[in-house]
């Protein structure tokens, strides 16, 4: 079915009546939707996998030949998600036919292009639209775009919807490293805690991407390890499929009641996992109250106080998770938020110092400690924290001025017998600093749970 | 006399070499040359700077002038020949003079400016500028950005020109200016370009950056908040003129079309510089959703889109920057944006799946808010109309989805009554159809109307205020009846009767009673109470739009109180009709079954 190599337009004249006449019919409904004639065949012979990332050049025209457009004329292939509902009916099934290094032509029916509304201002209403596509590469998508998880589409699950986190899943695992198979199991778990059942989070996360009945094959990089913490992180290819899986109900199909018996659940769970180190996990768990409870309106005053001590405790504990995480913005974030609720808390005051002081926000943070010890006049650890706060920031400073004393030494030297003596005395006290070592933080022994 | 002084220093330094030049000839000269453009003598320094001799001199030392000579010329009116020597004096400084001292005094001038003069100023500078940057050797690209920075943050708090009168008067000079800024950037974007075709080198990039960064801006000020539909009575629409210039400068270097479709990328790992990734992520949404508008909206630039992507996907895309607006209250750019994504699919061509995107379930909740509380009629009532056509977009199960949603949400009567009657469409739509539509009728349905046949707090639900709603689903309720028989029960309608009578009918009876002789023993009480209520004081205030509305009247309550009757009554009658519909319609039953 090549045609011809004629001069190129006169080619293209004849490639849509002989598209029209003896294309292949390509479509799932057999209707004549889209008609496909290769105009030269692929170099190799695989096709691209649904979800692919695929890159063409193509060049599109209407029925009556004026071009609507041309990756060509950009200077820049055109890239997309195959299979993804990006691009026109037309496309996602046209492309998924090509190998790699094809050229052809298609003829697209406007129920497969752009139906009765066109696109506004170049497509017509009802146009019938013919494109030459040449399939330049493909590869499997980066489901994090950091290169950590990558996907590959064997098979297309039912309908678009993903399994939510705290929905239960059902899904046979087959894992491979390096050719050999290490493991197989078909397991039930709730999205989100698949460390339970011995499930890498790399795929509890890619999980959440796909689709009822879905079989994908996943390259799990080093970045998001597999296996539980301490058994080393093996990039291995892991073949997966997607049994049943039950949604959990979003928060506004919720009532008030439910959000509050689920909040308790879920604390236990955060606080479960916060025991057993599992921080990632306890975040998602806390993470869950906040989205259910923080925009919730009209509540009963009882109602309102329940609510608002779940919030206090999950704000509370998430700033705990972040700063084991040592994602210190965010427990700061944590803390203002569990401090709007109770201003004078006196974990959210000690935990948002302790993740300043992290951050070298020296001053910040012992305002912080200063407002605890308010609070509470016998919390010893913060006290602790203010006398390291304060060596902290001279610490600093003694640095700062060091360098500004080797920026202007030539300045300096006038001086330098009045600076010698000077640094002598800096020296001996930075001596006593290193001496003492660094403070052990006295929040270790701190639980996460306990509120309510 | 200043000339002479001019010259006296002139001759001392014609002698002495370039590097031999004191601090103390720099300030003589200022000076010298101040007095000679203040006492009017520009024609003769003119002729200075121009002589061959002197070259020298000027290079080193003629910026110094810049700052009188500006001053200088808004002194002199447009016609002054003056005003033209003093144009030509700072030609030649701008080839004259050593380019890294001059472009320090040139910025200076615009950083100095005062708010009414900015755009005066920054027009008259362009071009020397442009001049000297062109001349740069070293830190060019940061010192383009540097410019480009300083003007249109000095422009940024200047109103924009909104009206046609104000735009065609340009009182500050700020259309124009706009315009004078491509112009000025457009070398360094052709310099990108050329670059851009041989090889990619730091230095480039860099530059690049800088035009990205001013693009950027732009989009965000003035554009944002321009008006920028066609208007009659203007060939060249200053706006759309500056628009299009920016898209084609984004064009150039290459940046447009990953631009549209940033948030789908993340951060751009091209950038070598992080910080300034990071803030382009953080401060680009609002630019990025004018950008969108700009495109899909006004069509700038369209030609460079690919035209292959779905109309779902690119509602999906702009859904980011639909929010974006929303909550940044530039309401009629969204709702333009948004009806364009809308008016381009088909109608139930939406899938259900697209509601799982954050984005599509905030939006028509906030596009709520906007009808129930926007102060301005128009975008309300658009508001509203966007709203069905989202609603029409989406299949069956989408739609069920975002009714349950909104039904949920709205926390207003009126809204919850226009689902409501939506809802009814959509039953109507599947019980007419060959096919059946399982998410209209069957247990969905029920569960549906288990949302929707009830009163929010039981008999004591206000009625009056929720009369929007309890009407709508009396309605909804007669249409069941009538449409559905029991033996087919479709609708499923008959098995859950038990339910909304214990939930809705009952309750509303109570209610409607408790109602009706509370507001008639409060009209008997002010018909009594006619003669004390005109002294009486009034409790309480209320402002409509600002103004104070006056004290009701007895009369003016006793009407109020009327018409709450008179709604009861509605209620009563419509109520009083459904419970007939189902009683005729259980006793046929029960007469075919003995």
């Amino acid at each position: 079915m090549t045609t011809d190599e004629a001069t190129k337009s006169e080619g293209e004249v004849q490639a849509a009546a002989a598209l029209a006449e003896r294309g292949e019919d390509i479509t799932p409904a057999r209707d004549r939707g889209v008609l496909k004639i290769i105009k030269r065949p692929g170099s190799e012979d695989e096709s691209p996998m649904i979800g692919d990332k695929v890159y063409v050049h193509y060049k599109g025209k209407l029925a009556n030949g004026k071009k609507f457009d041309s990756s060509r004329d950009r200077n820049e292939p055109f890239v997309f998600s195959l299979g993804k509902g990006q691009v026109i009916k037309a496309w996602d099934i046209g492309v998924a036919t090509m190998k790699k290094g094809e050229i052809c032509y298609l003829l697209c029916k406007p129920e497969y292009a752009y139906g009765s509304a066109g696109s506004a201002p170049k497509i017509p209403s009802n146009a019938t639209l013919f494109f030459e596509v040449e399939l330049l590469d493909f590869k499997g998508e980066d489901l994090f775009e950091d290169g950590g998880i990558i996907r590959r589409i064997k098979r297309k699950g039912e309908g678009y919807s993903n399994p939510n986190e705290g929905a239960t899943v059902e899904i046979h695992l087959e894992g491979f490293c390096g050719g050999t198979r290490f493991d197989c199991k078909d397991v039930k778990f709730v999205v989100g805690e698949g460390e339970d059942h011995d499930i890498p989070i790399g795929i509890d996360k890619a999980l959440e991407k796909m689709q009822r009945g879905e079989h994908c094959i996943l390259y799990l990089g080093p970045r998001r390890p597999h296996g539980p913490p301490g058994a080393g992180g093996l990039p291995c290819p892991t073949g997966i499929a997607l049994g049943i899986y039950l949604q959990a109900k979003e928060s506004w199909e919720m009532d008030t009641k439910e959000k509050l018996e689920q909040a308790a659940i879920v604390k236990e769970k955060g606080t479960m996992y916060f025991k057993e180190g599992k921080y990632l996990q306890a975040v998602i768990q806390y993470g869950k109250i906040v989205s259910w409870l923080e925009m919730e309106y009209g509540l009963s005053e009882k109602e309102s106080k329940a609510s608002d001590s779940f919030l206090l405790a999950a704000f509370l504990n998430l700033a705990m998770c972040y700063l084991k995480l040592r994602e210190y913005a965010k427990a700061v974030e944590c803390c203002d938020k569990a401090l709007g609720l109770d201003q004078d808390n006196e974990k959210g005051l000690y935990r948002r110092g302790e993740a300043r002081l992290l951050m070298n926000e020296f001053e910040l943070a012992k305002c912080d400690f200063q407002k605890v010890l308010e609070v509470n006049p016998q919390n010893k650890a913060a006290k602790s924290q203010i006398s390291v706060c304060q060596k902290k920031t001279k610490e600093h400073n003694e640095r700062d001025r060091r360098i500004y004393a080797n920026m202007f030494t030539k300045f300096a030297e006038r001086d330098a017998k009045e600076a010698a003596s000077k640094t002598g005395v800096e020296k001996s006290t930075e001596k006593a600093v290193c001496e003492k070592g660094p403070k052990a933080p006295g929040a270790e022994g701190e639980e996460a749970e306990g509120h309510v | 006399m200043a000339v002479d002084e001019l010259q006296a220093i002139i001759q001392r330094c014609q002698i002495l070499e370039e590097s031999d030049f004191k601090g103390e000839d720099f300030n003589l000269f200022q000076v010298a040359g101040q007095k000679c453009l203040e006492d009017g003598y520009a024609a003769q320094l003119l002729e200075v700077i121009q002589n061959e001799k002197n070259k020298v001199i000027i290079k080193n030392m003629g910026w110094n002038l810049i700052c009188p000579l500006v001053r200088c010329i808004f002194t002199y009116k447009q016609e002054d020949d003056k005003r033209e020597y003093c144009l030509k004096i700072l030609h030649q400084l701008a080839q004259l003079c050593n380019p890294k001292e001059l472009f320090l005094g040139l910025l200076e001038q615009i950083e100095q400016t005062s708010a009414e003069q900015v755009c005066q100023t920054v027009m008259l500078l362009l071009q020397p500028l442009q001049t000297v940057l062109l001349k740069l050797q070293n830190k060019k690209a940061y010192s383009v950005g540097l410019s480009l920075a300083m003007i249109m943050n000095q422009l940024t708090p200047l109103p924009v020109p909104y009206t046609k009168q104000q735009i065609q008067e340009d009182k500050l000079g700020l259309c124009q200016c706009c315009n004078a800024v491509v112009g000025f950037a457009k070398p360094f974007v052709n310099e990108v370009v050329k670059n851009m075709e041989k090889s990619s080198e730091y230095n480039d990039m860099e530059l690049k950056e800088e035009l990205l960064k001013f693009c950027m801006k732009s989009l965000k000020y003035p554009l944002l908040t321009a008006q920028l539909e066609q208007l009659e009575g203007i060939e060249e629409h200053p706006f759309r003129h500056f628009a299009i210039e920016i898209i084609n400068i984004l064009w150039d270097i290459r940046e447009l079309i990953p631009l549209v479709f940033s948030h789908r990328k993340g951060k751009s790992p091209r950038w070598e510089n992080q910080e300034f990734a990071d803030i382009e992520q953080k401060n680009s949404a609002d630019s990025l959703a004018c950008l969108s508008y700009l495109m899909f909206v006004q069509h700038f630039g369209i030609d460079c889109f690919p035209m292959v992507f779905s109309p779902s996907y690119l509602l999906q895309c702009n859904m980011t920057h639909i929010e974006v607006l929303l909550k940044s209250f530039f309401l009629s750019f969204l709702q333009d944006l948004f009806e364009s994504c809308l008016l381009r699919m088909e109608d139930n061509s939406l899938l259900h799946q697209y509601l799982e995107f954050r984005d599509f379930i905030n939006v028509p909740q906030d596009l709520v808010k906007v009808m129930t509380l926007c102060p301005i009629e128009h975008l309300r009532k658009k508001s509203l109309n966007i709203l069905q056509l989202f609603i029409d977009k989406f299949d069956a199960e989408g739609k069920y989805t975002l009714f349950r949603c909104l039904l949920k949400t709205s926390n207003h009567a009126g809204v919850e009554g226009y689902i409501i009657k939506n809802i009814k469409d959509q039953i109507h739509l599947s019980l007419m159809k060959a096919c059946d539509n399982i998410w209209f009728t069957g247990h969905h349905l029920i569960s549906l109307l288990d949302l929707v046949l009830l009163l929010p707090e039981g008999a004591e639900t206000d009625l009056l205020q929720n009369s929007d709603r309890i009407m709508a689903s009396l309605n909804l309720l007669r249409y069941l009846v009538i449409k559905d028989s029991e033996s087919n029960n479709q609708t499923g309608v008959w098995t859950t009767l038990a339910k909304i009578e214990q939930n809705f009918l009952k309750p509303l009876h109570v209610g409607l009673n408790m109602s009706k002789a509370h507001y008639e023993a409060e009209i008997k009480n002010k018909k009594e109470n006619r003669r004390e209520a005109h002294s009486s004081n009034t409790v309480c205030s209320v402002t409509v739009s600002g103004e104070k509305m006056p004290a009701m009247t007895t009369e003016m309550q006793l009407q109020v109180l009327h018409s709450a009757l008179f709604t009861f009554d509605l209620i009563e009658s419509v109520l009083a009709r459904v419970e007939e519909l189902i009683e005729v319609k259980i006793k046929a039953v029960m007469d075919e079954n003995s």
